[in-house]
């Protein structure tokens, strides 16, 4: 298409003013040089970012004698899988590590559910009392008990030492309800008169209208449930005291770190040089326990990771918008 | 005629309510170890419940194993304590499903007020079945062991309540008219709505609500094990004991110095995930953006646990820096640099920045997109430079989100969460690294001084809430927003 005339027009001013004004637009020294210092920061922070996971996991797969000598900073050598076949092996990881995957599923699985059903359920403007009912759950992300009087209630529930401790009390998250509960107001509500209309039930438009379209932000806080139900600890410290074989893997590695760094304690301390060859040697091989756990426990979420990464900055934009 | 059986329906309708309210009563009692009926012995936990008592046979016996080697008591009581308590639960739970039906039509209502009956029924059985389980362990041999208690306060409430629902639930039966033979069972929609939500709402209340009751333990002397009671209550003992006691009064100081401290360093740099992202703004290569993006907000998705993990990969003894030198010669041995207690607050900073700043920044970076670009032309134009661009039009831009982020972080400052401060915590800088929340745990927990630690715990709960109402009314007040 042709240009108008007073387009042209226009283009041509703004060539004149780029040839006369040039200077501002070329990169000043400052510029080149603040250029440099950016881009090196942000390069080493990312490297400070990556390279810890990297040289776990190189030490991981290396030769463990290698591993002992510290030999092994950058590139791995000696590549084999043992350590991680004969950690899962291990009766204690293997059994924690199965307890992570079962609450991290089944968790997720009937959290993603209940968000979804009662976010249904508050748009509803018919519900009885229905604006009493909703505060009365987002209310509940404003205050805590605390961690004592939480934990005596677990108790008094008979949820201490019981794997569905880990689950129940999670079932029902406020603050991912009012997620969901956006995002189902923003949905066009004919669709959903047209089925009322058809004489489907509440049930029936929540399973064929309101759970299809609400996917994107299921999976946003399925895997944001996921990472939270994975990385959890402290439950699995006060609630499990009783049922080690419930411990989560996350409590596990905590309790091999801490053990070991008690380890490391006394060898700085200065003990007899007896002692201190047995206590290093098995802290040595520590290391190599310790550093396979920790990828144990990493692999799963970097795993994840590029998927979620789609659904993140969705969901903490989302988490702006309350209502 | 007519007239006759409205009368009617309106007086069922108001024994209606009586009987929601007793059932309601039961369902609520049978949670609380306080009301539990079937604690007949000392051998019963005092954390059992009813509800408890009737659905984990293995939490009822947990004590009577020495008892029942020695035959003090027969197994076959507590068995008949295990299922006569299901059965009371079974029965309360019927009642339940009357009172939702209740809200119905005549047919619903109708329907109902058999499993109410029936409940009523089975929770009488169930009482019985506990009296006579008590009669059997009352003829103990070892009475000064056992002692066998009859919790008649209890055992009368749910008898009565029982005997309410019975009654009322017959006479509601009588008093409604037949319904027509094809009617349906119906509910209005604002009600059936209701009822769907019903369980959550009973979710909620008891693992958000409930735990508030917990409080009343800062006013007893309780030991774990123990019980509440007019004998052991003592006011405000624990809150002047607080003040009182000196070591105590030393380590809350302590510990409210740390908490304060690190809070208040994380608030006053919090400002640097603003810079992070405006600085990665001005990263013009959107690979290297892009990549810079994905994996600094990889260490937020990790737990506290796995950073320590991988702080002790890099800086323990063994660790990578620890090899580099020895490797090379600088040093003779490994240094564990996490020992000690020198910069802790900065370290734990440090740490916190890490793991959190790439994802903090997330808001900031999703901000400048939304400021409007031509602001940045006009700006050009007028002959401004990069960092004035940056300071007159994205800074500003950004203001509001941080003054968000601000006054949250502000309202949180007690609550900075234990995991990070334990993972890091050892013998060398326990005495600067302790925070609240941790402090709490311990003595809670560890150290079972539940009493004490919930009113710690309690104070720093209405504490939070007021300065999350006080940031609350400050937004309210400068941007005309509330932020909760």
């Amino acid at each position: 298409m042709a240009k108008t005339a007073q387009e042209k027009i226009d283009a041509k001013a703004e060539k004149r003013y780029y040839k006369t004004h040039k200077s501002r637009f070329k990169l000043t020294v400052g510029d080149k040089v603040f250029n440099v210092i950016n881009y090196l920061f942000f390069f080493i922070f990312t490297f400070s970012c990556v390279f810890p996971f990297y040289y776990l996991f190189i030490n991981t797969i290396s030769d463990n004698s290698l591993v002992s000598k510290g030999a092994i900073n950058f590139i791995p050598r000696g590549i084999n899988f043992d350590n991680y076949i004969s950690l899962l092996n291990a009766n204690e990881v293997g059994q924690a590590f199965i307890v992570s995957i079962s609450r991290t599923l089944l968790g997720t699985a009937l959290m993603v559910a209940a968000s979804a059903f009662v976010g249904y359920l508050v748009t509803k403007q018919q519900m009885w009392k229905r604006k009493f009912w909703y505060r009365f759950l987002v209310i509940t992300m404003y205050f805590n008990a605390g961690t004592i009087p939480w934990y005596l209630n677990m108790s008094m529930l008979g949820l201490t030492n019981n794997f569905m401790a880990y689950i129940i009390p999670g079932i029902v998250a406020p603050y991912n309800i009012i997620l969901v509960k956006t995002y189902i107001e923003s949905i066009p509500g004919e669709l959903e008169e047209s089925a009322f209309m058809d004489g489907a039930g509440y049930w029936t438009i929540f399973r064929k209208i309101i759970w299809p379209l609400c996917k994107p932000i299921l999976a946003t806080i399925a895997i944001f449930g996921a990472v939270g139900h994975w990385n959890s600890f402290t439950d699995s410290l006060i609630l499990m005291q009783g049922a080690p074989e419930l411990y989560t893997l996350q409590h596990r590695l905590y309790l091999y770190l801490t053990t070991s760094s008690n380890l490391g304690a006394l060898m700085n301390g200065g003990v007899s040089s007896a002692t201190a060859e047995a206590i290093m040697q098995t802290a040595l091989n520590a290391k190599v326990i310790k550093y396979t756990i920790s990828m144990v426990s990493i692999i799963p979420i970097l795993l994840v990771y590029p998927f979620m990464q789609r659904y993140f900055e969705k969901g903490i934009m989302l988490g702006a918008v309350k209502g | 005629m007519n007239k006759q059986i409205q009368g009617k329906e309106k007086t069922a309708g108001y024994l209606y309510y009586v009987t929601r309210i007793a059932t309601l009563l039961s369902v609520v009692m049978i949670f609380f170890p306080a009301f539990n009926p079937a604690k007949v012995c000392d051998f019963i936990n005092k954390n059992m419940s009813l509800f408890t008592s009737g659905i984990s046979y293995s939490g009822l016996v947990e004590q009577c194993v020495r008892a029942f080697r020695m035959e003090w008591v027969q197994e076959s009581s507590f068995q008949i304590i295990f299922v006569s308590s299901m059965i009371t639960c079974i029965g309360i739970a019927l009642q339940g499903v009357m009172a939702c039906m209740s809200i119905g039509n005549l047919k619903m209502k109708k329907r109902g007020n058999i499993f109410a009956i029936a409940g009523g029924v089975l929770q009488l059985i169930g009482l019985v079945g506990i009296y006579v389980a008590y009669t059997q362990i009352a003829q103990t041999t070892k009475p000064e062991k056992v002692i066998p208690y009859f919790p008649v306060r209890n055992w009368i409430m749910f008898f009565a309540l029982a005997m309410v629902v019975l009654v009322l639930t017959i006479v509601i039966q009588v008093l409604l008219p037949k319904p027509e033979k094809d009617a349906k069972m119906e509910m209005e929609s604002k009600f059936k709505l209701f009822l769907m939500f019903l369980p959550f709402a009973a979710l909620t209340f008891v693992f958000s609500y409930l735990p508030l009751y917990g409080w009343r333990y800062a006013f007893f002397d309780y030991t774990s094990g123990g019980t509440l009671s007019a004998e052991n209550f003592v006011g405000f003992k624990w809150f002047t004991l607080l003040f009182q006691n000196e070591a105590t009064r030393a380590d809350i100081v302590r510990v409210l110095r740390n908490t304060l401290a690190m809070s208040g360093l994380g608030i006053a740099t919090s400002w640097c995930a603003m810079a992070f992202a405006i600085l990665l703004n001005e990263v013009k290569v959107p690979w290297f953006r892009r990549f810079v993006q994905t994996f600094t907000t990889i260490p937020n998705f990790i737990s506290w646990v796995l950073v320590y993990a991988i702080a002790l990969a890099i800086f323990a003894s063994d660790g990578f820096i620890s090899s580099i030198m020895v490797n090379t010669g600088a040093w003779d041995a490994g240094k564990n640099m996490l020992m000690g207690s020198d910069h802790i607050w900065l370290k734990m900073l440090a740490w916190g920045m890490w793991k959190g700043i790439g994802w903090s920044a997330i808001i900031y970076i999703a901000g400048i997109s939304g400021i409007d670009q031509q602001l940045y032309e006009a700006a050009t134009v007028d002959g401004a430079g990069r960092f004035q661009k940056m300071w007159h039009i994205t800074v500003p831009g950004l203001l509001p989100t941080y003054m968000v982020m601000l006054l949250m972080s502000v309202a949180g400052i007690l609550s900075n969460g234990m995991d990070q401060y334990m993972v890091f915590e050892n013998a060398t800088n326990t005495d600067v690294i302790s925070v609240l929340d941790l402090y709490v745990y311990k003595l809670g927990i560890v150290n079972g001084r539940i009493p004490m630690s919930t009113m710690i715990g309690m104070a720093k709960s209405i504490i939070s809430v007021v300065l999350l109402f006080m940031a609350n009314g400050i937004s309210k007040l400068t941007r005309g927003e509330s932020i909760i």
